[in-house]
């Protein structure tokens, strides 16, 4: 791991490593932000942010951590920078801070920042780290963009509010999916992702 | 080994707090007044949710800004006297019920307003001055916008009910409801929090509020059948309870309905309840 180039921490999280597809991380917030592409969009954004801050923190700082408290420093460092990009949403993006609501705050317990940190920061230094947060965030990201991306144009026939196919409802032809709507949807469209990309890859198959 | 060591650790945790709630409250410092200014356009988006003239979904922010403008009047209300006040100029600090429930001269603790007064929305104190919002067409009132608020099961609530005053001359049950929102609360999200659901808010739409005799009826009910009743969130009943308690208040006799009863209806009952109060306090 440690004979990684720059260009693989960046990159290899988006499908050859991606936290959710392959390891199957932060899926709570997957599930409940992707009604719609607007707050895909902005949680993808204030998760790659934490992801890549904490990863520049803590790898700048690995070196003086104690390692009886380390988790506690990781969390606390998290945390912090959690509450700061709530408080910049509270402030520039008010709407969108709102319809997010608790799940800015949780991203502190989405196992795809702590897990980075633990595995991937306290190893390497602080440039690495933020390249590899950055990376996993944009694996996040890009899951959470293509889920959002589909539950919103199919279950309401938007995207980003615009009206891209007219819903009966409004006199036009496109019956909404009622499915899409509900959170539970999001599992079936992230199986559907991780069928696909391992069909491709057979190699992440899990052994049993 | 020095990494590990008792005082070592102390020293790095102690020190990392320093800095991170250092940067934390500066930064939440810095955007206080940004984050304000957000509020009060949210605040103000939700007055025009509760009267029905602007939807977020349909509506833009800009329309917000001139629909408030526009349709918005507000009227200043002393609650102590329960008639329109000049006294208070817009914007004041006597009419932001938080800013007054610091200030001794402009509250009266609830247990003081009467020896049978029971603090049922659980709000400690009353301000003094309240502004209500106005939609006219014409000279003819159209819809009335309350505040109201109250404690839910973690916190208090703080919204609008937005009264249909277009038939009020009928009588006090031919008041009706035209929209309720809610702007700010800390309750449960996805239970309590459902009270800023539009699926909820909107069944709010055309329920009665008082009997004839102006005694307030509306309520959250676990079966609503009457045009009184609503139906209450599920999994959240205390919240539901403090809905209607605070719509009781806000609606009773220490809240809007003295200024209500004021601004129509007809005068005569109004003279026989006083001359009936004087009797008894004589």
């Amino acid at each position: 791991m440690a004979d990684k180039t720059a260009r693989q921490v960046l990159f290899d999280p988006l499908i050859n490593d991606n936290p959710i597809a392959l390891q199957v991380l932060g899926l709570c917030s997957a599930l409940a932000v992707t009604v719609k592409l607007e707050t895909s969009l902005v949680m993808a954004l204030a998760v790659t942010v934490v992801t890549g801050c904490s990863g520049a923190v803590i790898g700048l700082i690995n070196q003086t951590i104690p390692h009886r408290i380390r988790i506690i420093v990781q969390m606390t460092v998290i945390a912090s920078l959690v509450i700061a990009v709530d408080q910049l949403l509270q402030a520039f993006a008010f709407s969108v801070s709102q319809k997010l609501s608790v799940f800015v705050g949780l991203i502190i317990t989405n196992c795809i920042v702590m897990g980075r940190a633990e595995a991937f920061a306290m190893k390497n230094g602080p440039w690495m780290s933020f390249l590899d947060g950055i990376g996993n965030g944009l694996g996040y990201s890009l899951i959470l963009i293509l889920v959002g991306f589909v539950r919103e144009l199919f279950g309401s026939g938007k995207l980003l509010g615009y009206v891209i196919l007219k819903p009966v409802t409004d006199g036009g032809w496109y019956a909404t999916n009622g499915l899409l709507l509900i959170s539970p949807s999001a599992f079936v469209l992230i199986g559907l992702i991780i069928w696909a990309i391992r069909t491709i890859k057979p190699e992440q198959v899990g052994k049993s | 080994m020095q990494r590990d060591s008792d005082i070592y650790t102390f020293k790095v945790a102690v020190l990392l707090c320093l800095v991170c709630s250092v940067v934390v409250s500066s930064l939440a410092v810095g955007l206080k007044d940004i984050q304000k200014r957000q509020k009060e356009v949210f605040r103000q988006q939700n007055i025009l949710t509760a009267a029905g003239v602007w939807n977020k979904d349909d509506d833009t922010q800009q329309d917000a800004a001139v629909f408030y403008n526009r349709y918005l009047t507000p009227v200043f209300i002393d609650l102590q006297t329960n008639r329109v006040t000049n006294r208070v100029q817009e914007g004041a600090k006597e009419l932001d019920p938080k800013a007054a429930s610091r200030d001794p001269n402009w509250h009266t603790a609830v247990g003081d307003l009467g020896s049978d007064v029971r603090d049922i929305a659980g709000i400690r104190k009353r301000e003094h001055y309240s502004t209500i919002y106005e939609i006219r067409r014409g000279k003819q009132l159209q819809t009335l916008v309350i505040p109201i608020r109250g404690y839910g099961l973690w916190s208090t609530l703080w919204g609008f009910v937005a009264l249909d005053m277009r038939r009020a001359a009928e009588g006090p049950e031919a008041i009706f409801v035209k929209g309720l929102a809610y702007y700010e609360h800390g309750e449960t999200p996805g239970l309590g929090g459902e009270v800023e659901n539009p699926l909820w808010t909107a069944k709010w739409s055309g329920k009665r509020i008082y009997d004839e005799d102006w005694n307030v009826q509306v309520e959250v009910s676990k079966s609503a059948i009457t045009d009184y009743q609503v139906d209450a969130l599920s999994g959240a009943t205390i919240t539901s309870n403090g809905v209607t308690s605070m719509l009781q208040f806000w609606l009773g006799e220490h809240g809007f309905r003295p200024y209500l009863k004021s601004i129509f209806g007809s005068t005569e009952t109004d003279d026989t309840e006083t001359r009936i109060d004087n009797a008894t306090t004589e």
